[in-house]
């Protein structure tokens, strides 16, 4: 095809045209996938009382339930640790053997010593904890905030 | 291998020849002379309107949820909760809204110029089915809120539907999904409004567009003949057209967001309960008429205006007198719908 000379009035038209039809389709794409993306929410905790300083001796756990799944509160020379009871291998529940102070998960034999920390079997990662505070002798974890409703 | 080969011989077309008939179909299109005027691209604006509709209904379908207990709840979160919700929403509520006014106005104009004469009758019935399919969007559409008015809306609007002679009562428990509206009636509207109204609607605008090319425009008197290719200049307008109703909707969305009113409740008629504008010339005139008399006289009106490119010549030999009997007819239909119209509008 012959190359035409472009009038000034037509190239600013098309350019006017391009400029706007880019800006818009920028902006919109912008938008929905605004739209689209549900925004990352802060997580906000609350503390949760889950023992007294003094109630267990040390080397002893106990087990309590928070949103219907299992959490060992256990005390340490160190002090409380509060572990999730859900092995991190594939969501089973997991004991406490107190006479071996170890955690067991009967479903793949994985074994987590006191700290938390694998010992043995299949287990990818050491037991969930709860941050602890120790307030006035009475022992809270840190749980996490989740807002009710359908659209959580 | 270029990648042009590579498709080339796993889609063994012959690229020139679709090229070329690209070039005759869509760039070069000869656009007739009159079609430089704004007023004549009306039949555009719908057509862009419900590519708009069809993308943000898409989006609303990512948080909406259709039943009873959850449809109002939901579309209060798409409004109140989601980033930018209520400009989806506001866009496909305005969007229905200019959809049905461009419609409105685009007939309007094929009438009075009286574009429909032979041999284009077939696009003008079709264009009336395009603008009944319209309505029903609307009125599924709204019914989805189940807000009150959706509510009651939707209970007097397929009560209506129970006086057509004959399949009145089979028409109305297929609508309900039973004798009362319910959360069947509720995921059938859904269902109808996103499944089984656009493949339904975009069969008629393909077949609409079809005709309307192989007749060519129809091209009214008093301008001077002669065509121009649809590239550059008429793409542009259509793409100028684009833009103009994304920022109005935006700004219509911004100064009257739709609101969400008050949740469905069954047990409760609240006292002032009214359509959407674009059923109060139906609605109205109901109110004045026995139902009987109303309904009849309604789809005896959908009649004569479906067939009415057929009627036009039974009514005068000549074209003068003809056109005087549709510029009667037409401005008599104006006048009665914007009355009845405005009058709904007025009283409470």
């Amino acid at each position: 095809m012959e190359q035409e000379k472009q009038s000034r009035r037509s190239f600013l038209f098309n350019l006017g045209i391009i400029s706007a039809v880019f800006l818009a389709t920028v902006t919109f794409i912008r938008d929905v996938i605004a739209y689209l993306v549900p925004p990352r929410k802060k997580k906000k905790f609350h503390k949760y009382l889950v023992a007294e300083e003094l109630e267990l001796p040390v080397g002893q756990a106990k087990e309590i339930t928070i949103s219907k799944k299992p959490v060992f509160v256990v005390r340490l020379k160190e002090g409380y640790k509060v572990y999730s009871g859900v092995c991190t291998h594939l969501g089973c529940i997991i004991h406490w053997e107190e006479d071996k102070q170890r955690f067991y998960c009967p479903c793949h034999k994985g074994v987590f010593d006191k700290y938390g920390n694998v010992v043995s079997g299949p287990p990818p990662r050491p037991l969930d904890q709860f941050e602890v505070i120790v307030e006035n002798r009475l022992v809270y974890i840190q749980v996490e905030e989740k807002p009710g409703g359908p659209w959580a | 291998m270029s990648v042009k080969q590579w498709i080339k011989e796993r889609f063994p077309i012959d690229y020139d020849k679709f090229v070329e008939i690209n070039e005759r179909i869509f760039i070069k299109e000869p656009i007739p002379n009159h079609m430089k005027k704004w007023f004549y691209c009306a039949g555009a604006t719908p057509l862009i309107l419900f590519a708009l509709q069809v993308f943000t209904g898409i989006l609303l379908t990512f948080y909406f949820v259709p039943s009873p207990e959850m449809a109002f709840e939901s579309v209060r979160h798409i409004t109140e909760d989601v980033r930018l919700g209520f400009w989806v929403r506001g866009l496909h509520r305005w969007g229905s809204n200019l959809m049905i006014i461009s419609l409105l106005l685009h007939m309007t104009r094929v009438f009075f110029t009286r574009a429909y004469r032979k041999p284009r009758e077939l696009n003008w019935i079709i264009g009336v089915i395009l603008f009944l399919l319209t309505l029903t969007f609307a009125f599924t559409g709204y019914s989805l809120t189940y807000n009150q008015l959706s509510y009651w809306a939707t209970t007097v609007g397929t009560n209506m539907i129970k006086e057509v002679p004959l399949v009145g009562h089979w028409l109305l428990v297929f609508w309900r999904g039973g004798e009362d509206v319910s959360a069947n009636t509720l995921t059938r509207f859904f269902t109808i409004h996103v499944g089984l109204l656009p493949p339904l609607i975009i069969f008629f605008i393909s077949l609409h567009i079809i005709i309307l090319r192989l007749h060519g425009v129809s091209e009214p008197e008093g301008f001077e003949k002669g065509y121009y290719p649809f590239y550059p200049h008429h793409f542009y307008k259509i793409v100028i057209i684009t833009l103009f109703l994304l920022a109005f909707m935006s700004t219509l969305t911004i100064i009257l967001p739709p609101g969400l009113g008050e949740p469905a409740d069954p047990t409760v008629t609240p006292f002032h309960i009214k359509p959407e504008w674009y059923f109060f010339p139906t609605y109205r005139f109901l109110k004045l008429v026995p139902l009987k008399v109303g309904i009849y006289a309604t789809g005896a009106f959908l009649l004569v205006m479906t067939f009415w490119p057929f009627i036009d010549p039974l009514l005068a030999k000549t074209e003068d007198r003809r056109r005087l009997w549709a510029y009667g007819v037409g401005g008599l239909t104006l006048i009665i719908t914007v009355i009845l119209t405005v009058w709904e509008m007025m009283v409470a």
